[in-house]
């Protein structure tokens, strides 16, 4: 398993957009990944747990991957969180 | 992208719309009576527009719309009839060289002799009608409209569901038909099945089934059944505007499909701009009650409600809320917001 904590950088949070694009990516894969932020674990294969979070901008949010494709998907997500989600930045 | 493209349909048009046509089919609607012989039938009318020919009749045949219909209404008519007979005669021996396709006069006024016998002298049919002109050309413009629209024949299916036109488009064997089936068998009313014929009337896509297969289907190890005789007259429908394109894709796992429902895709077809649906086909996936779902999102869309758009404010609500106090528990904010001891629902 892997393991990444990761910021948001964009000016919105993670609202129902970025969690598309998450979701997007984590849907593909075969691994089982968990989104964690402020102490809450949620699985980030599903979007209404992904919003349920509510991650403001400038959150650190926590990424747990374990599964074949565990590094691959985790620089997919990185690549992602670096972009702004293709937003405005924080 | 898309797999399966309605872009590229083969658009056709129909270019002659026989007058006899007209005669056998409309006569009734359109309340009409004929002046000259059935043999002047023969011919086509190639213009969907109707022509008033007051100027024509003052002299001015610079610029005559001569191949349109014809319509003399209540100013024409009494312009004529304040002419004198002499009169009339010069003026319509004046117009012998245009050749209309049909002379038409409304408000139930009886033809003049002259207009009668120019119509015989170049074969032209003559006919009257005991509707008003505004009426008359309301109803034979929609008639010349629909006969001229674009039309195509596409491989899809067509179905009413709550009222909302869903065309479904896929490859063979994706499970259409069976789709179909199943939101028959549980009230909706089947359009068409596998052909589709559409056209372009105003600026919406009307579909309707072939006339020989009709409200019949084909499925797989049963082969052709009657929709109409084995769940009633009910189950089908004659045409529907289509107002949601839904496409049926083997599920693939590297295709993205839509998880908010916050943009909308469009297909676009025959100009005409159609909300498009993209679902994936698994194993055990209940199609009819998405059919269904998607068919009430689109009511409620059309009704002003946007339920994606109005999550995602209450999301980037409860996001900012929470960037004002970071140091407080969300948890406990949650507990605060639904709490049980705080509504009478625990009771």
């Amino acid at each position: 398993m892997i393991s990444k904590k990761l910021i948001v950088t964009n000016k919105f949070g993670v609202h129902a957009r970025p969690a598309g694009m998450i979701v997007d990516i984590t849907g593909k894969s075969k691994s089982e990944i968990t989104i964690i932020f402020d102490g809450q674990k949620a699985n980030a294969k599903s979007i209404l747990n992904v919003m349920m979070l509510a991650i403001p901008p400038g959150s650190e949010v926590q990424f747990d991957i374990k599964g074949e494709d565990e590094n691959e998907i985790m620089e997919q997500l990185e690549k992602l969180f670096n972009e702004n989600f293709h937003e405005e930045s924080y | 992208m898309s797999a399966y493209s309605l872009k590229d349909i083969i658009i056709n048009c129909r270019e002659k719309f026989p007058v006899n046509n007209l005669w056998t089919k409309h006569r009734s609607l359109l309340q009409l009576n004929l002046h000259t012989g059935e043999s002047s039938l023969d011919g086509f009318i190639e213009e969907s527009g109707l022509h008033r020919p007051g100027l024509a009749m003052v002299g001015f045949t610079e610029v005559y719309s001569y191949h349109q219909v014809q319509l003399i209404g209540h100013t024409e008519w009494n312009y004529l009839e304040s002419l004198g007979a002499k009169r009339r005669r010069e003026i319509f021996f004046g117009l012998d060289k245009f050749t209309s396709p049909l002379w038409m006069v409304t408000h139930g006024q009886k033809p003049h002799k002259e207009l009668f016998e120019m119509c015989v002298r170049n074969k032209i049919p003559l006919f009257s009608t005991t509707l008003h002109t505004f009426e008359f050309s309301h109803l034979f413009q929609r008639i010349l409209e629909e006969f001229f629209a674009p039309y195509s024949v596409i491989h899809a299916s067509l179905v009413d569901v709550y009222g909302v036109g869903m065309l479904y488009v896929g490859e063979s064997n994706v499970g259409k038909s069976e789709c179909v089936l199943d939101l028959v068998e549980r009230g909706h009313r089947l359009v068409a099945d596998d052909v589709v014929h559409i056209s372009k009337i105003g600026n919406s896509i009307i579909g309707r089934a072939n006339p020989m297969v009709k409200h019949h289907m084909e499925i797989r190890g049963v082969g052709i059944i009657d929709i109409r005789s084995m769940f009633g007259i009910h189950a089908v429908r004659k045409f529907k505007k289509i107002e949601v394109i839904v496409e049926l894709q083997q599920w693939d796992r590297n295709t993205t499909y839509d998880r908010t429902g916050l943009t909308s895709s469009i297909e676009e077809v025959m100009g005409v701009k159609i909300p498009h649906v993209l679902i994936p086909v698994l194993p055990g996936k209940n199609l009819t009650v998405i059919s269904e779902v998607i068919a009430m999102n689109s009511l409620m869309k059309i009704d002003g409600v946007d339920t994606a758009s109005n999550f995602n404010e209450l999301l980037l609500k409860k996001i900012k809320e929470k960037e004002k106090n970071k140091e407080k528990s969300f948890i406990d904010d949650e507990f605060l917001d639904d709490s049980f001891f705080s509504s009478n629902a625990y009771e």
